[in-house]
């Protein structure tokens, strides 16, 4: 579903990304670690189109994705939630999710009018979906501001589910969670793949990825030096030195 | 031709008036990344108040009127922090920006009650003196206007890179939280970011006043807009930036008028903004502030 | 009560100019451009109705659509300069604006006399009111009708999903456009809604004061503009509102018996307020 190409994303002197191979197929769940700095947001925020690419290409879905702003890659499908959350705070639960409704398929329910114009009623039902499913549902005319650190991690992912994604590219959503959310993280993973999502999984949380990932593939300074099952990576000589640093 | 050379010296001299201007607009905005929109009127106060050491002896010297607007600025700019920018949460800039405004309004008013509204005539010093350069006419009293302003810049410019208090500056403005933990007590410098810039401040509004030979209330609203004009030009953040384009919408603004009169000339300065802004809306040395 | 007729005629038609800056303050730009849009609907406005003979609805009509294509026209390289650039940007657009009126002659003899724009002048004889027979009251609740019918119009945006976008581009763009958000769009449809609102209410503006000059336009009353919804606070319209009737009755009028010293009030008042309540009178507590 998802193709990289060589790519490389380069910031002046710095190669955040370097060459990069990397396949996602449907209904894969593909880990995507490596140490600090290893290019994996980058990756990420370049897929997304956030940056452009300074070579190689992505295809998503057999089409080139190069010179395609942000937004329309979401209406392709591509949805990616951040590492350091971005709400919007002074918005309510409900209403983060609402911002996000803007898919073709939200389009084919929905003419212009009532998209934009139109008043709550009519996305009660989507939304209330969404809600059940990160457990907000008792939260939802509270300001994204107001929520505890958890809650705001769960409307960061409902919020990408909002825009009825094939791909979602998560960005370290374990990031200090503790043992029995990082559970219910990955009950939900699994949960959307077997609703048919796609999803590309960048983490520094081992319990997560080795427990719910098909596939690992490790990144170091750009690019990917393994990839494997858990299991292979988790004995793979290489990703040690690379995190524990070499002799 | 010649005119147009005397146009650009006239107008790059009085040019350093409006680079005093933008650096501390621009200052304020590297260091709290906030604006301060009373920043001119503040400084043609402080001009107005070292008029009053005329109060005391009408025969005081000119250099007391100077030494007097530029304490004044000091002093207003501490008053202009404390009212706009200290008790302000840092979550509500737009409330700081209105802050700033009512400020303006308020010293805007002061100034015409405390005059009538009638203009007053501000003290020069060398205006009798005309040197020759080849043909150019360099007014004594422009070409003393410049030379302070030259001197506070590169006073400034010491303060921030050879002194303690511009370091612990230069490093509130890039990393405020990693400052505080580095023990400098960002409040402290952020009140002396103001008093500094109001200090200057003074000194430029003493230096539009005497190049003018006269002060008005009704210039607080164009130094204010070129001083803008001026920042965003150099580059938000960026002091050489502020320097240069000052000098820069010095002299366009008098070639403008030269061509085109009084009337127009400000449509041009205007329009020199706008050029600016699509070719080069980072600024001239694109400050790191610019895309803020 | 031809004063107070008088008073909510002013009220009506500041409310307007706040409300033209409240929608694009939403998206999080500080456009010091609103009283340069309501200028050019003045300006046109008065023209249709003085020299060319039109009814004001339809002047005010052509007055809506100049201020919307003219915002949008702006707002396209408004998006290239981000934050407080904006405000310089819009600043100088405003000033540049109230220049070109400053010396805009357009004069046409009609009936004995030459009517129109006159440069510094300004534009005199803008009476298509007295004119026509309407009363201090009837120009109230014309103006009124608008000021509600547009009013109604930004509530209906707010409790809508544009109002949810709009708030978001305002709070964090990169986030909404990784919700897919088309940030041109909104911040371009935003800009264009404002100067409409401007546009008719300039229009207005030089119908009931009659005469217009180009120093009714100027950074003051630009300020003005974004003083309302950022005083008023940016949770609801009824913040812009309350503001305009703060600042026009309260201070202005009310404090006419201080006479001179309500000017020195004005500014004091407007910083007590941002430091005692900085997220606005309506704003959603947090201080």
């Amino acid at each position: 579903m998802l193709e990289l190409r060589g790519v490389a994303r380069h910031f002046g002197g710095v190669r955040a990304v370097d060459g990069l191979d990397l396949e996602v197929n449907e209904r894969e769940i593909v880990g995507l670690i490596g140490p600090n700095g290893s290019g994996k947001s980058t990756a990420v925020n370049v897929v997304t189109g956030l940056f452009p690419l300074t070579s190689g290409e992505i295809v998503f879905k057999g089409r080139n994705l190069e010179g395609l702003p942000t937004h329309k890659r979401l209406q392709l499908g591509i949805a990616r939630t951040f590492q350091n959350i971005r709400l919007f705070g002074q918005l309510t639960v409900w209403q983060n999710l609402w911002v996000a409704q803007n898919s073709p398929q939200d389009r084919a329910q929905r003419g212009f009018f009532a998209r934009w114009l139109g008043g709550q009623r009519g996305v009660r039902d989507e939304i209330a979906q969404l809600l059940e499913f990160s457990g907000l549902a008792a939260r939802q005319d509270e300001l994204a501001a107001n929520l505890s650190f958890g809650e705001q991690r769960r409307l960061e992912l409902a919020r990408a589910l909002a825009t009825r994604p094939r791909l979602l590219l998560l960005d370290e959503p374990a990031a200090g969670m503790n043992s029995e959310e990082i559970a219910q993280l990955r009950d939900r993973i699994v949960k959307l793949r077997s609703r048919g999502m796609t999803i590309l999984l960048v983490e520094h949380v081992m319990e997560l990825v080795m427990g719910v990932t098909d596939r690992i593939a490790v990144l170091n300074f750009g690019q990917k030096i393994a990839e494997g099952t858990p299991a292979q990576i988790q004995n793979d000589p290489v990703v040690k030195k690379a995190y524990l640093g070499g002799a | 031709m010649l005119d147009l050379l005397q146009a650009v010296s006239d107008g790059v001299l009085f040019g350093a008036t409006y680079a005093l201007i933008g650096i501390g607009f621009t200052l304020v905005f590297g260091v709290m990344h906030k604006l301060n929109l009373a920043y001119a009127a503040a400084s043609i106060g402080a001009a107005y108040c070292g008029l009053l050491i005329l109060q005391l002896g009408a025969g005081a010297p000119a250099v007391a009127v100077f030494l007097c607007a530029f304490l004044a600025g000091g002093i207003i700019g501490y008053l202009v922090y404390l009212t706009c920018f200290h008790f302000i949460p840092l979550a509500n800039p737009l409330a700081a920006l209105m802050a700033t405004v009512g400020m303006l309004l308020l010293i805007d008013e002061i100034i015409v009650h405390g005059t009538q509204g009638m203009p007053q005539n501000y003290p020069a010093l060398f205006d009798d003196v005309m040197l020759n350069a080849g043909g150019l006419t360099l007014r004594g009293d422009l070409l003393l206007v410049f030379v302070i302003c030259v001197l506070c810049m590169a006073g400034l410019l010491a303060l921030l890179y050879r002194s303690k208090l511009g370091l612990a500056t230069r490093a509130v403005s890039q990393q405020p939280v990693a400052a505080q933990l580095c023990g400098i007590r960002v409040a402290k410098v952020n009140a002396m970011t103001f008093v500094i810039t109001g200090l200057l401040g003074g000194i430029a509004g003493a230096m539009i006043g005497a190049a003018i030979g006269a002060l008005s209330p009704v210039i607080t609203a164009p130094v204010t807009v070129k001083g803008l004009i001026v920042t965003v030009i150099g580059g938000l953040g960026s002091i050489p930036g502020a320097i240069v384009a000052g000098l820069l919408v010095g002299g366009f603004e008098n070639v403008f008028q030269l061509y085109r009169g009084v009337t127009e000339r400000d449509l041009y300065v205007m329009l020199l903004l706008f050029v600016f802004l699509i070719f080069r809306p980072g600024g001239i040395f694109a400050g790191k502030g610019g895309g803020h | 009560m031809e004063f107070y007729f008088g008073l909510a005629q002013i009220v009506g038609v500041h409310t307007l100019l706040g409300l033209s800056a409240y929608i694009v303050l939403l998206t999080g730009q500080v456009s010091m451009a609103q009283a340069a849009f309501f200028a050019i609907g003045a300006y046109a406005a008065g023209m249709l109705t003085v020299l060319a003979g039109w009814h004001i609805v339809p002047a005010l009509g052509a007055s809506a659509l100049l201020g919307a294509v003219t915002a949008g026209a702006v707002g396209f390289p408004a998006l290239r300069v981000k934050g407080l650039m904006l405000v310089v940007a819009t600043l100088g657009f405003g000033e540049a604006v109230r220049l070109f009126f400053f010396n805009f002659d357009y004069q046409v003899a009609k009936g004995g006399i030459k009517l129109g724009p006159l440069g510094a002048e300004g534009f005199r004889q803008i009476r298509f009111f007295p004119e026509n027979g309407w009363t201090s009251a009837d120009v109230m609740l014309f103006i009124w009708v608008f000021v509600i019918l547009i009013m109604a119009l930004l509530w209906w945006f707010d409790r809508s999903r544009y109002g949810s976008v709009l708030r978001a581009v305002g709070e964090d763009e990169l986030a909404a456009q990784s919700v897919g958000v088309n940030l041109t769009a909104v911040k371009v449809s935003a800009m264009t809604v404002g100067g409409a609102i401007a546009g008719i209410g300039g229009g207005i503006f030089a119908h009931y004061t009659t005469h217009i000059e180009h120093n009714n336009f100027n950074v003051l009353v630009a300020t003005f503009a974004i003083a309302y919804p950022i005083v008023g606070g940016l949770n609801s319209v009824f913040g812009t509102l309350a503001a305009v009737i703060f600042v026009q009755a309260f201070l202005i009028e009310g404090l006419r018996d201080l006479g001179d010293w309500r000017n020195l009030l004005f500014g004091t008042l407007i910083i007590l307020a941002m430091n005692l309540r900085p997220q606005g009178l309506f704003g959603r507590g947090r201080a």
